[in-house]
């Protein structure tokens, strides 16, 4: 069976840099940390982590009610970027509504904020009975697809890829090899996520958050630095239109670029350690199924949360594929780790370099840590054709995931 | 509680919980064909009321009869009067 191509033809972001990917790029280009003391967090006891990267949500209320009611913040930011990458991409109203569009949204789970306010109106006197009609909608795991497909008419495949901090790259997998397959014509593709105490102190209680730079919040997470202490909660949402190649370009619509790689794959070893050796098979098969070689990979967009194991980890694998030829940043230095939207957003960014010939540096990494050098690491903007670029996505659950986009017309 | 009260009190939960403008807001008011709201409001309609009166009505049988704003006036005042009895 011959495999339809893939292209990318529209792109939207909610993010704690702006509402928009415009917004999210001359954040980045500026070096602004999005990384903010959060005062409300004082009264989580035993919360570590008091920073955060927020998202300034605006005009959530041009989402009709009976739309808006069924959704928490993720799902308001996954509409919102799905409402620009609809926009961006040029598909018209009737391809929405065709069956042959769909989509793949994915989250680590509904709505925290929703999820604990359900619970303070149900425990505390285990009576149900001031719970509303909508509550149950903002909480489910499929949240953000499912309130994204019904705010858009969208009447094709609807998933909710839920692998935490792989879920947004799992989404972009499941449309590339949907459309590859010829089941679906179009996928909206990405992850949403929203920030509460809740979700950082799951990594909180595993001494996974950074909690040195409380009182200097700019200067954290810090990927790969020998000061590095933990990652940084963030939320929003990235969405992209990913597109039958063939039909993208019989209507004439702008590429961004081309899927050509994807795998995912558990690590069999434990829930919440990173695996150098897993990380090494994901990347290795990604490249396998792109019918690549190391050499060939222009640029690394890395995961590197800024915990100490994780990057590590993930450097070291980097540095026993590609040597230090290919060269490596992540993003979260700027807007925090936004979880199950991470993947989209980054990848978002990351096309924007490949279009711009453009690396973006590694914000706050400025002494490598021993355990992380020997890969070709990003410190200050680097201008250089991207032609192929490879994007990490590693998970709790032991969940890896990562993508090869191609260059269009390259 | 007076019929003003009955009334007042009402119409915010409907300006408050499902953004309707108070112009809208009139006795003869249909809830679902006027003022829009469909299965999924009813039952947030009755906890917003729980709530704002301060009554249990969730397994009352007579919200099923509600069709106008003037209906809920009167259910709530009817309501109230047997709470004081």
């Amino acid at each position: 069976m011959q495999l339809k191509r893939v292209a990318i033809t529209g792109v939207g972001a909610i993010t704690p840099l702006g509402n928009n990917v415009n917004a999210l790029i001359s954040g980045i280009e500026s070096k602004k940390s999005a990384v903010e003391y959060i005062p409300e967090w004082d009264n989580n006891v035993g919360l570590r982590c008091k920073v955060g990267a927020a998202v300034r949500m605006e005009n959530e209320k041009l989402i009709p009610r009976q739309n808006r009611r069924s959704m928490g913040r993720l799902s308001i930011f996954a509409v919102q970027a799905a409402e620009q990458a609809v926009k961006d991409s040029g598909i018209k109203t009737e391809q929405l509504t065709g069956g042959k569009l769909g989509c793949a949204i994915g989250s680590t789970m509904g709505s925290a904020e929703s999820l604990a306010e359900a619970f303070e109106i149900m425990a505390a006197d285990k009576d149900i009975s001031n719970l509303s009609s909508t509550k149950f909608f903002q909480c489910v795991s499929h949240t953000a697809a499912m309130n994204t497909a019904q705010y858009l008419g969208i009447t094709g495949y609807v998933l909710a890829p839920s692998a935490a901090c792989a879920s947004s790259l799992q989404a972009i997998g499941a449309g590339f090899d949907l459309i590859r397959l010829g089941k679906q014509d179009i996928m909206l593709c990405g992850g949403a996520e929203g920030l509460h105490p809740t979700v950082v102190g799951s990594f909180d209680v595993l001494y996974a958050t950074s909690s040195n730079y409380n009182k200097e919040p700019k200067k954290t997470p810090r990927p790969f630095d020998a000061k590095r202490d933990g990652l940084v909660c963030g939320e929003g949402s990235g969405i992209l239109v990913l597109e039958d190649f063939d039909l993208a370009k019989k209507r004439g619509a702008k590429i961004y670029a081309e899927i050509i790689g994807y795998n995912t794959c558990g690590n069999g070893s434990h829930v919440s350690e990173s695996n150098r050796e897993a990380i090494i098979f994901c990347i290795q098969e990604t490249l396998k199924s792109a019918g690549l070689n190391p050499k060939d990979i222009d640029y690394i967009n890395a995961h590197a949360t800024a915990t100490i194991q994780g990057d590590k980890e993930e450097a070291n694998a980097i540095r026993e594929i590609f040597g230090d030829s290919v060269p490596v940043s992540s993003l979260k230095g700027y807007i925090g780790h936004t979880l199950g939207a991470s993947g989209a957003i980054e990848l978002i960014a990351s096309l924007v370099m490949m279009q711009k010939s453009t690396i973006y540096p590694t914000l706050n990494l400025e002494e490598p840590d021993i355990d992380c050098q020997g890969i070709h690491h990003v410190l200050q903007l680097e201008e250089k054709k991207i032609d192929i670029l490879l994007k990490n996505c590693f998970a709790f659950g032991g969940i890896n995931a990562a993508l090869i986009c191609k260059k269009y017309g390259v | 509680m007076t019929e003003q009260d009955a009334i007042r009190m009402t119409n915010e939960v409907f300006a408050d919980s499902f953004e309707i403008p108070k112009e809208k807001l009139l006795p003869e008011a249909n809830i679902f064909n006027d003022l829009g709201l469909d299965s999924l409001d009813i039952v947030d309609l009755v906890v917003a009321l729980q709530k704002k009166f301060q009554i249990i009505i969730r397994s009352d049988e007579r919200v099923r009869n509600i069709r106008t704003l003037g209906d809920i006036y009167q259910f709530i005042l009817t309501i109230k009067k047997e709470l004081n009895k």
